[in-house]
């Protein structure tokens, strides 16, 4: 354990240290990961995959806020689907707007989770990000969740639809409308997604604000507890059981990704170095400000070995913190005498 | 002469206006009232649009029913229950935008309040220094 600690000083450091350069490169591989995630799913334009095409997306988004990732996926999204089917296009142009005019627009920092559950489903580990905001925000969260969930299901049955629809007349284009709607709604799969997520967020929130010890450990167990069961309920009401190894084995992962998250606290409101310049009349100055770190002291374990002599050692100070137990072990001792 | 207590005061000042000073030196501008109104006015227009964007979904999705029954439809009643939600949706947005609004108008005061002691901190060690100077 000890060396996991400093392990975790040591990576904590490097970050303080560099973060500079990290974040920007952080930044680009997950708009890597999710551009050819988008690519690789719903890529109808073959102009948009060439690898100059990415890795100036990659690259764009390494260097701006989180909110212009979120609009390049979007945008990448719409231009494949413009390219096989225009209508269609427009059609979820309109429900992206829905999303932002009812709800992203008042919270832009969570704007990028309705972007990461997408793209976390088709790696097959969407688990994580309930888990992750039961660590690191409130229940409020379970709105952007359940708008991820939902912009995922609605591109799978747009992107369902899409290779069935060939003709193009206006008939067939409102059938393939009526159609997307009726099976959007009706999917059960999403509703009950939705719920578990939610259920999922709730149960972490609480309990790793229980005044235990590894609550936050036992937070994530018990999140990743509700969505095994959870979904394991699901996908046997819906007959789905050839889901359910994905699932353990995407909860597990995602369990073990969150745990690591959490165990560098690597929280991602995050403030490392700061550069400012500012002058006065006589100097310009550039200053690097290095936040003082409070570490390892919180997590310190004292192990008592051979707790009596550590006591009776200890009786001869006034150590108002083990008062308790020096009284209690003598109550013992005395006991023990009496037996005797 | 370099001034370490005035470089600690200038850096911790400037790292906050490069950071959430921004936002609050920008509200500042208004005052609470305008600036309470003025987000919920923005609030209730984001709404009416998604508002809109819904019911055109809606309608093109019971278009075929809709074009069957152009003529036996009761407008009134249909228009009345559009009316109703649209109220709805509009009061809950501007009710909510009137109590997080007037929030952060209010913390940003508080942290903006802090900004200006030091502001006024700095100013007397400019004073300071000069008097030094001059004598």
């Amino acid at each position: 354990m000890m060396s996991l600690l400093v392990f975790r000083e040591q990576v904590k450091n490097f970050y303080h240290r560099y973060d500079i350069y990290i974040i920007p490169v952080v930044k680009f591989l997950f708009a890597l990961v999710t551009i050819v995630t988008i690519n690789k799913e719903i890529g109808y334009d073959a102009r948009l995959k060439s690898l100059p095409v990415i890795l100036a997306l990659s690259l764009l988004c390494a260097f701006t806020p989180s909110a212009v990732m979120v609009l390049v996926a979007a945008l990448l999204v719409l231009i494949h689907i413009f390219f096989i089917s225009p209508i269609i296009s427009a059609i979820v142009l309109v429900f992206l707007m829905i999303i932002y005019f009812l709800y992203a627009r008042f919270t832009p920092n969570l704007g990028y989770i309705i972007l990461a559950i997408p793209i976390l489903y088709y790696l097959k580990i969407p688990y994580t990000i309930p888990l992750l905001l039961g660590i690191i925000s409130t229940p409020v969260a379970i709105v952007p969740t359940a708008c991820g969930v939902l912009v995922y299901y609605v591109f799978q049955v747009i992107n369902s639809a899409i290779s069935v629809q060939v003709n193009k007349s206006v008939d067939d284009i409102l059938q393939l409308y009526t159609n997307i709607i009726d099976s959007v709604i009706g999917n059960k799969q999403m509703v009950m997604s939705i719920v578990i997520f939610a259920l999922m967020l709730i149960v972490v929130y609480y309990v790793r604000r229980m005044r235990v010890d590894y609550a936050f450990e036992i937070a994530i167990g018990a999140g990743a507890l509700t969505s095994i069961l959870g979904f394991l309920i699901s996908d046997l009401i819906l007959d789905k059981a050839e889901q359910i190894l994905a699932m353990i084995l995407g909860t597990i992962v995602s369990a073990f990704i969150v745990f690591i998250v959490q165990f560098f606290q690597l929280t991602l409101d995050y403030s490392g170095v700061e550069h400012v310049q500012f002058e006065d009349d006589v100097y310009y100055y550039y200053v690097k400000a290095i936040p003082k770190m409070t570490v390892t002291t919180p997590q310190m374990k004292v192990k008592h070995i051979n707790v009596k002599n550590a006591v009776r050692g200890m009786s001869k100070f006034d150590n108002r913190h083990n008062n308790d137990h020096i009284d209690i072990d003598y109550d013992i001792d005395l006991d023990n005498d009496d037996d005797n | 002469m370099l001034n370490n207590d005035k470089i600690r005061l200038m850096t911790k000042l400037a790292l906050y206006e490069s950071k959430t000073g921004k936002e609050d030196i920008r509200l500042s501008k208004y005052y609470k009232p305008d600036y309470v109104r003025y987000q919920v006015i923005k609030s209730i227009i984001s709404a009416t649009i998604g508002y809109a964007l819904i019911l055109a979904l809606i309608m093109l999705y019971k278009s075929e029913y809709l074009i069957k029954n152009a003529v036996k439809l009761d407008y009134k009643t249909i228009g009345l229950y559009l009316l109703g939600f649209y109220i709805i949706i509009v009061a809950i947005y501007g009710l909510s935008s009137i109590v997080i609004y007037s929030r952060k108008y209010d913390i940003s005061r508080k942290k903006l309040g802090r900004y200006y002691k030091l502001l006024k901190r700095l100013e007397k060690m400019y004073g300071d220094e000069t008097t030094d100077s001059k004598v």
